[in-house]
């Protein structure tokens, strides 16, 4: 129960988009049509649901304080913090890489339609975000993947409505300077107005 | 231009030396200032909860006003001074992590006891400081909770919250709203009721357990209410020990 | 990514410190070419920390650091980056600066650390510091690299100061913490609880995209 509600938190009421702002380069830049956001959300729940636990594992075996224990008594006040950054983007951009070749091998029709979002994703904020969030949050490693996964789906829903309101805004006469960027800006803040009444909702 | 991969890997163990030298360089090199500001932070937050510090600007002041006032020791959930960790390795009060602790079982944690004196070569104790901890609307909610000497009466609260909503849960980190529990009871006779936010601000007639509450943020005062009610409990065999004055505690 | 690509060309003799074509480097991004509103870069973690001034001064500082200094480096050693590695590369130095960044903030500045929290990892996936990388210090020399960072790195930090401008000043009834309204006697200055939510932002950085296209006409089809 405590797990579906993290992934429901994380979907609806700490929405990356809405809440966080993160993701947005992509955000804005591929929301445009509904078939390709639809690519590119679904590959982003499945490299944040990747992402998430194995950051947490590297996170609790290797780089918190006295993470290393493990290795036996001369390691346990070892601290790598400091190595935190460096190792979760390497993870997330060597998984990203793992995760498109797998897809390759195994479903070429996946691949043809995801594949070209996957190599987008390593520079993605939201899939960064998640990791560094997941440890200040102090999760367990089940609470983690719900976390990962239900940030993965939020953000999924976000991009999908934008793009549906900006086909529709196609014929919409907006005044030039508020043109893309603008309007767009003001859309998603409209849209978070909405996902806002979620907020009073007790889990 | 093509590059062989010997030179591809070379050039990457190489770049990997040089930034992760780079990186524990300074990581040692800054090691010690970061953990004073860590101790620092610990630090006023407990003193907040009595006085106001606000005026203190420089670091070592209030470091120096903490090591005079403030004296620290840690109990268990029936009250006795323990001074090792659950693996037993020794420990002091500032250094136990409250959140870490509220992981394992109530009669598992060490509860840190803060005392503080006015005059620091006399034995009476002005005000007693609880760390706390719990759960908030979305996230957790920590706090200090400070007693007066009949350890009855509070004396003033810290609270911090990790994201409640701005402007209506997140103002119980405010002055205003923290003040409006000094002055409460937290014990009626010898039976300990704890106090609570109620529901709706600008309540009138509220008695001495009640608080008055943050319009919009019944949630987050519940979880307020929860933790204060669960900690005052694990510290109930404390306070009952020092208040008979009896037991090695109390002589302190 | 951008539309700055330019090669600079081979060695005119000892072009001045301040050449007019350096002197564009550094002003473009600032209004015509602004990472945030014209580029569509770094809005990320552009919003996030902008409920108040004080945060987005520091955050602005560490981000001009680190678009300034992966673009020194990226820049001195661009001949050696093999090119199939280059990103992991490009992403690596990135991740030691802002590791610096942050252990400098924990160590002398505790109480910044704890606001922005993880935001300062994020400057990392900050698409402005990778886009300079690539399209400008992977092809040029040093000092119009630090140039070009420079530039890029107030583009970013005016507008998100603008931004903290607004929302703290209507959501908090404050600037720099200093309350404003009290001030001038308007005690009961009635606060704005959407600018200090996510909400505010969008709203206020569309309005502020609108003036300064509106300013500029630059125009997006």
């Amino acid at each position: 129960m405590e797990i579906f509600n993290i992934a429901l938190k994380a979907t609806f009421i700490d929405n990356m988009v809405f809440a966080y702002f993160l993701g947005m380069c992509s955000f804005l830049a591929v929301s445009k049509k509904v078939s390709t956001a639809f690519g590119l959300g679904m590959a982003v729940i499945f490299v944040l649901t990747i992402t998430v636990p194995v950051n947490w594992l590297l996170q609790e075996y290797v780089l918190k304080e006295g993470a290393l224990a493990w290795l036996g008594e001369d390691f346990a006040t070892v601290d790598l913090t400091f190595l935190q950054f460096i190792m979760f983007i390497a993870v997330i951009a060597s998984m990203v890489q793992l995760v498109e070749m797998v897809i390759e091998k195994f479903s070429p029709a996946l691949y043809g339609s995801l594949g070209i979002f996957l190599p987008l994703i390593a520079v993605n904020c939201a899939i960064l975000g998640a990791s560094l969030f997941m440890v200040q949050r102090d999760y367990t490693i089940g609470q983690a993947t719900a976390y990962g996964f239900g940030s993965g789906f939020g953000w999924f829903l976000a991009i999908i409505a934008l793009a549906a309101i900006r086909e529709k805004l196609k014929y919409s006469n907006v005044p030039d300077g508020l043109k893309g960027l603008g309007i767009t800006m003001l859309i998603t803040g409209l849209m978070g107005l909405a996902f806002k009444s979620f907020i009073g909702i007790a889990l | 231009m093509q590059r062989s991969n010997t030179y591809i890997i070379l050039f990457s163990v190489a770049l990997t030396v040089i930034l992760g030298g780079l990186l524990s360089l300074a990581s040692v090199g800054l090691k010690p200032a970061q953990q004073k500001q860590i101790e620092l932070d610990t630090k006023k937050k407990i003193l907040g909860a009595v006085m106001d510090i606000s005026s203190y600007n420089d670091p070592n002041a209030i470091l120096a006003l903490y090591d005079e006032k403030v004296e620290s020791m840690i109990v268990d959930i029936n009250g006795d001074e323990v001074t090792t960790d659950q693996k037993g390795n020794p420990v002091t009060a500032e250094k136990v992590d409250i959140q870490k602790n509220y992981r394992f079982p109530a009669n598992e944690r060490l509860f840190p006891v803060y005392k503080f004196k006015e005059d620091p070569s006399s034995d009476k104790v002005d005000a007693y400081i609880f760390p706390m901890f719990g759960a908030g609307l979305w996230d957790w909610i920590s706090g200090y909770m400070a007693l007066e000497n009949d350890l009855n009466t509070i004396k003033g609260v810290a609270f911090d919250h990790k994201q409640e909503t701005p402007g209506l849960g997140a103002r119980i980190t405010s002055e205003e709203v923290q003040s409006r529990f000094v002055g409460k009871k937290v014990f009626e006779g010898s039976e300990l009721v704890s106090v609570s936010m109620v529901k709706g601000e600008g309540n009138a007639g509220l008695t001495e357990h009640q608080v008055d509450g943050m319009s919009g943020a019944t949630l987050t005062g519940k979880g307020v209410n929860a933790m204060l009610q669960s900690y005052l409990g694990y510290y109930e065999s404390y306070i009952n020990k020092v208040k008979s004055g009896n037991g090695k505690v109390a002589l302190n | 990514m951008s539309t700055e690509t330019a090669e600079v060309k081979e060695k005119k003799p000892a072009e001045a410190l301040f050449s007019k074509r350096r002197r564009r480097i550094v002003s473009d991004p600032l209004n015509e070419d602004n990472p945030i509103t014209v580029q569509v870069l770094g809005i990320c973690s552009a919003l996030a920390i902008t409920i108040k001034m004080e945060p987005t001064l520091v955050m602005s500082i560490a981000v001009i650091a680190v678009v300034v200094f992966s673009n020194l480096f990226i820049s001195l050693i661009r001949d050696l980056i093999p090119g199939r590695v280059r990103i992991i590369v490009q992403l690596a130095v990135i991740a030691t600066l802002v590791t610096l960044v942050s252990e400098v903030l924990k160590a002398y500045y505790f109480d910044m650390y704890k606001v922005l929290g993880a935001f300062v990892g994020l400057i990392i996936t900050n698409c402005i510091v990778m886009g300079r990388l690539e399209a400008f210090a992977m092809a040029n020399k040093p000092y119009d690299s630090i140039l070009d960072g420079l530039g890029s790195g107030f583009g970013y930090a005016w507008i998100i100061l603008v931004v903290a401008f607004f929302r703290e000043l209507f959501g908090s009834g404050s600037i720099m913490n200093f309350k404003v309204f009290d001030a001038i006697g308007w005690e009961s200055f009635p606060t704005n609880g959407l600018m200090v939510d996510s909400i505010g932002a969008f709203m206020v950085l569309g309005i502020l995209i609108w003036v300064q296209r509106a300013k500029t006409g630059y125009v997006e089809h």
